[in-house]
This record gives structure tokens, C-alpha cells and sequence, in this order.
């Protein structure tokens, strides 16, 4: 590999990592603080990507503001899905499968209507190309990453450090000791769900530009967001930003050398081999959750 | 309505309309509705099967997959008669099945349902790779359909031209699959499925192996799903892998759970309601899955127990209200 390969690989290695990351930190968000398995975060990563498209593209908005607009209304729709569709039914497994599974097809239909199932394209937000050292980087791309990793640390600074991350912390080990403490668990899962479906929302935005956006794009990506957040291990953060880290180098490395269906057998092999040997994934600790 | 058991009426009397069926309906269009509605029943009954096990898998389209490219395959190539690669592509999904399951006893619960999806993609992607047999993304083509039946003493029954007569097999086919997988479940195999399901740990201090029970729950299944993978695989006469994909399983899955996994009819409804119901709305095109969807809205909102527990659902909740009303007057 000569170095312009290497370099444009690793780009591509982070970019992937850190939207798979944006994804799967909200799926897995919403996983441990509500113990809702939301079938439906991929449908709405694609949701914000045509949101932003609609906005951009036909409306003629500012790109940028485009990406909060979308980002804000797709958080409010994780509102509005905390509200009626998770709350009632937070007992039930069953029933939220269905409804997650439904959203799914509704949303998706709901693109293919309104605006058409050809693949789309929004505008790349950054242009140009960035020389790094006699090598030539897509300078979209390393914007991209850079706008992931941000936003990334933002959350994990919010998680981590402030009253309302912490509450999400408490929530997620013993919902019920939480409560006793006093903490509003309410309330903390909706602003887990507000903040998972706007990481979705950027991610899609961001992908529509540096990719293309289909309809059906959520499918692979709930694939992806599922098999980050099994591999990290449920319940651990570090484990969602290590999952995303290596899904996204399976994804970048491995077509330079097979192609096609073999790069996907590949990909899975590894992660069912590796499954195999440590079910709980890299960094879960619960093994109560193997129940 | 007390003196009469309203089961052993109501099976008995819809087994006979839809044995009668034909003599109504004429249009080979709906047969072929039918058809596949009772290809998926198949499907999805053996779906609930594995999941009497507490095994809730997201693979299994893969196994009919399996199922429908090993009997096509032997069918074409080879040129052995469908009658004969139909049971092979069972026990092609048997086989598949066990290899796939015997390693998966390992996890449990929701991550039995992650890693079971991880292995159903990588089959799709298997037949993706092995293209020179299976037609990879251009699919297979040119499967022979099902022969007809040419008996002595009795009139020779044509497949290919006639949707009905294939709807009679498929009814009959489907018929044995059930009281077959009926047998299996409130047999101690059955039985000791449940206790899995319920606790695994209760379960192996009374004695119960849990890694054969659960294999074996994914054996049973998967032959059931390898059947009915072939019957589809010689029904529509061509395959590409994406109609087994990462969404058909979802979709199995969904009529399992819409239509109830707590009752053994369950699926059977799930799957005539989500199947037949879109499919007579099928002139609003591209908004049929607005209504897909919408039925599956419905049920998870009014009915926890799925579409088959609905019943039991309506009579609680008249019985409820005759006690409100004792405790009313009453006081």
C-alpha cells in the first residue's frame, strides 16, 4: 500500500468509527436507560438525512442550519416516541418489538411517498481537499470525522460529568433504586431518547453527504448499530466507542482485499467467532443480563 | 354459548371452508395469495416453536433459505424430483439449524436473538458468495415446479397449470406441519421447551439437558422453515437471496408476535392477517405499508396478547365489568 492508500483508509477507518459511533451510542443509550430495544433508531438516521436533504436541497436553507434543524427535529420526535410509545408499554417487551418494527416500515413507506425511493445526495458541507504531509485527504470526510468526534466528546462529557448523565448512569444500573433516590426517571429517559435519536439524526445527515441516501440505508446501519453494541457489551460506553472503532476498520480495511458478499461473511465471521468466546461482548460486565 | 365448546366447533368448520374455498373463489390471483400465506404459516409456526424454547431467533428466513436453495439446487442440477428435494431441504434447514444452534447455546435471551441474526445474515451472505450455484445477486432461475402426481387408479393431478390444486397440497402440507409441531409441543419435549424458557436454571436442577432441548427446538424448527422454503422455491420457480434477508426474518417474527405467541394459532393468524389484509389493498401501491404497519400499531396498542389472545382479552373484560357492576350495587 503505498502511504496516499494508507492515509485515505484511516480516514475513511474514523469517519465510518465515528458515525457507526453517533448511531450506535443512542441505540445503546436508549437500550440501558430505558431497556427498550429500538428497532426503530436506524428508520430515524434515515428520517434526519432527508430531513436535512428536504431543507438543504428544496427549501434552500444554509447547510448548516439544515443539520441543527434536523437534528432538533428528529430529537423531537424521539421525545414524542418516549412519550407514547415506550412509556405505556415499558413492561412489555413484546409490544415495543412491535411497535419499533412497525415505526420501521411506517417511516421507511412514509420516504418511499414522499420522496421517492431513487438514491439522493445532499451537498457536501465541506469541499476541497486537505494536503496533510504530501498526502491528499478528503477534506469532506476529515470534517465529517472531526464533527463525530466532537459531538461524541460533548456527550461524553454530558454523561459523564453532569447531573443529568450521571441520573442516566443511576437509571441504567437499577431503575428502581434511582427513583427512590429522587431522580425523575421520566424525565432522564426523555432527554436519553432526545439525545440518542439527534446523534441518529447528525449521523444521517452527515452519511447523506459523504455517501448518498436511500430509503432502505436504515437497514444496514441497525445491522451495524446492533453488532457495535453487542461486541462493546451492553450496559458500557467504552465499549460502544471500541465496537465502533473496529466495525468501522472491518468496513474500510476488508474490501481493499475481498469483494462484495465475502466482505460481509467476513465481517460477521468475525463477530460470531468472537461472540462465540466472549458472549457478553468486550466490556460487559453484567453477566446477569445473560438471564 | 356455554354448552358448546367453541373450539372444537370453530377448527372442525374453518378447515371445511377452506376446503370449499375453491368452489367460491375463482381467480388464480387469490390462490396465489393463499398460497404463499400458507407457505409463510409454516414458517412461522415452526418461528414459534423455537421460541417455546425462550429462543427468539432473528435467522429464520436464512433456514428457509437454506432449505430452498438445497432442494432447487438438487432439483436442477441433478434433476431429482421435487417430491423427493422438498424433505431434502428440510433436513438441509434441520441440518443447518443444528450447526448454526449447537454453538449458540452458549448465550441466551436477547443475546441469542443478536448473535442468531448475526448467522442468518452471514448464510445470505454465503449464498451471495457461492454464486456459480445459487446465481448469487441475479438469483436462480429456471426451478422445476412441483410434478404431477400420476397414480393408477386415480385421475392425474396437474400442478403447474392449476393454482388450485396446488393450493389443496400446500392446505394438506400445511395441515401436517401443524398437527406435527401440535404433537411436539404438548409432548415432554414441549413441555420441558417451556421450562427452558422459563427459568434455564430451574430447568437443568430437575434433570433437563438444556443445550439438547434447545438444539433440538432449533432442529424442529429450522426442518419446518427448510420446508417451507423449498415449497417456496418451487412454487414462485425462482429464488434471489434478498426475499430471505435481514427484513423477511424481522417480518417472520412479526407475525409470530402480532399475531400471538402465547397461542399456538398465533402465527397462523399473524400471518393470514398481515399477508392477505395488505395484500386486497394492494391497488393503494407504494402506501401498502402504511397499512402493515398500522395493523401492527393496532395490536400492540389494544391487544397485549396478540391478535389471537383477543378472545380471552374481550371476555375478561366483560367478566370485569359484571363484577364492577355486583360491587356497584352493592354499595
Amino acid at each position: 500500500m503505498g502511504s496516499q492508500l494508507i492515509a485515505q483508509t484511516c480516514v475513511n477507518v474514523l469517519m465510518l468509527a465515528s458515525m457507526y459511533i453517533m448511531v450506535a451510542m443512542g441505540f445503546a443509550l436508549i437500550l440501558s436507560v430505558l431497556d427498550v430495544l429500538n428497532f426503530s433508531h436506524a428508520a430515524i438516521y434515515t428520517v434526519g438525512g432527508y430531513i436535512c436533504y428536504q431543507l438543504t436541497v428544496v427549501v434552500g436553507m444554509n447547510q448548516w442550519l439544515a443539520l441543527v434543524a434536523s437534528t432538533i427535529s428528529v430529537g423531537a420526535f424521539g421525545l414524542f416516541l418516549e412519550k407514547f410509545c415506550f412509556r405505556p408499554f415499558i413492561t412489555d417487551m413484546n409490544r415495543i418489538i412491535v411497535i419499533t418494527l412497525a415505526l420501521i416500515v411506517i417511516l421507511t413507506a412514509g420516504i418511499n411517498v414522499t420522496m421517492g425511493s431513487y438514491i439522493k445526495r445532499i451537498p457536501s458541507f465541506v469541499s476541497g481537499v486537505v494536503k496533510v504531509g504530501g498526502v491528499s485527504i478528503s477534506g469532506e470526510r476529515l470534517a465529517t470525522f472531526i464533527i463525530g468526534m466532537l459531538l461524541l466528546t460533548g456527550i461524553m462529557i454530558i454523561i459523564k460529568k453532569t447531573r443529568v448523565g450521571l441520573q442516566m448512569l443511576a437509571i441504567a444500573q437499577d431503575m428502581e433504586a434511582a427513583a427512590l433516590q429522587g431522580i425523575r426517571t421520566h424525565r432522564i429517559a426523555a432527554v436519553t431518547t432526545f439525545i440518542g435519536c439527534a446523534l441518529a439524526g447528525v449521523a444521517g445527515s452527515l452519511m447523506g453527504a459523504v455517501l448518498s441516501l436511500s430509503p432502505y440505508m436504515g437497514d444496514l446501519m441497525l445491522v451495524k448499530a446492533i453488532e457495535i453494541v453487542i461486541l462493546g457489551g451492553i450496559g458500557s460506553i467504552g465499549g460502544v466507542l471500541v465496537g465502533g472503532l473496529v466495525l468501522g476498520a472491518i468496513d474500510a480495511v476488508l474490501p481493499l482485499y475481498v469483494s462484495g458478499y465475502a466482505t460481509e461473511l467476513v465481517g460477521l465471521g468475525i463477530i460470531i467467532v468472537f461472540l462465540l468466546f466472549r458472549p457478553q461482548g468486550l466490556f460487559g460486565r453484567d453477566k446477569v443480563r445473560l438471564v | 354459548m356455554n354448552g358448546i365448546n367453541l373450539k372444537k366447533v370453530t377448527l372442525p368448520f374453518i378447515l371445511l371452508c377452506l376446503f370449499f374455498l375453491p368452489a367460491v373463489i375463482r381467480s388464480p390471483y387469490y390462490f396465489h395469495t393463499l398460497n404463499m400465506t400458507l407457505i409463510y404459516i409454516i414458517a412461522a409456526s415452526s418461528l414459534r416453536t423455537i421460541a417455546l424454547s425462550g429462543q427468539i431467533s432473528i435467522a429464520h428466513a436464512a433456514f428457509m433459505a437454506v432449505g430452498a436453495y438445497v432442494s432447487a439446487i438438487l432439483a436442477k442440477y441433478l434433476g431429482w424430483s421435487p417430491w423427493v428435494t422438498i424433505p431434502m431441504g428440510g433436513i438441509a434447514g434441520m441440518l443447518a439449524g443444528v450447526l448454526v444452534g449447537y454453538p449458540l447455546v452458549r448465550v441466551r435471551a436477547i443475546y441469542f436473538s443478536m448473535v442468531s441474526l448475526f448467522s442468518g445474515m452471514a448464510i445470505v451472505a454465503l449464498i451471495g458468495v457461492c454464486q456459480t450455484y445459487t446465481g448469487g445477486d441475479a438469483g436462480l432461475i429456471g426451478i422445476p415446479p412441483l410434478p404431477a402426481i400420476d397414480l393408477p387408479w386415480l385421475p392425474k393431478i396437474v400442478f403447474v397449470t392449476s393454482k388450485v390444486n396446488q393450493y389443496y397440497f400446500f392446505l394438506l402440507l400445511t395441515m401436517a406441519c401443524l398437527f406435527f409441531l401440535h404433537r411436539v409441543e404438548t409432548s415432554r419435549t414441549g413441555t420441558n421447551w417451556s421450562a427452558i424458557s422459563q427459568s434455564y436454571l430451574v430447568a437443568s436442577s430437575v434433570g433437563i439437558n438444556e443445550a439438547k432441548y434447545r438444539v433440538m427446538a432449533l432442529a424442529v424448527g429450522c426442518f419446518f422453515a427448510g420446508i417451507a422454503g423449498a415449497c417456496y422455491a418451487h412454487y414462485t420457480m425462482t429464488l434471489t437471496s434478498s426475499t430471505f434477508g435481514f427484513l423477511p426474518s424481522i417480518n417472520l417474527l412479526i407475525y409470530v408476535l402480532v399475531g400471538g405467541v402465547g397461542n399456538f394459532f398465533g402465527p397462523v393468524i399473524g400471518t393470514a392477517v398481515l399477508v392477505i389484509i395488505p395484500e386486497t389493498f394492494r391497488w393503494l401501491k407504494e402506501y401498502v405499508p402504511f397499512i402493515f404497519g398500522g395493523i401492527m400499531l393496532i395490536v400492540a396498542f389494544l391487544m397485549p396478547q396478540g391478535i389471537s389472545g383477543l378472545v380471552t382479552q374481550i371476555k375478561e373484560r366483560i367478566h370485569r365489568n359484571s363484577k364492577n357492576g355486583e360491587v356497584v350495587h352493592r354499595a
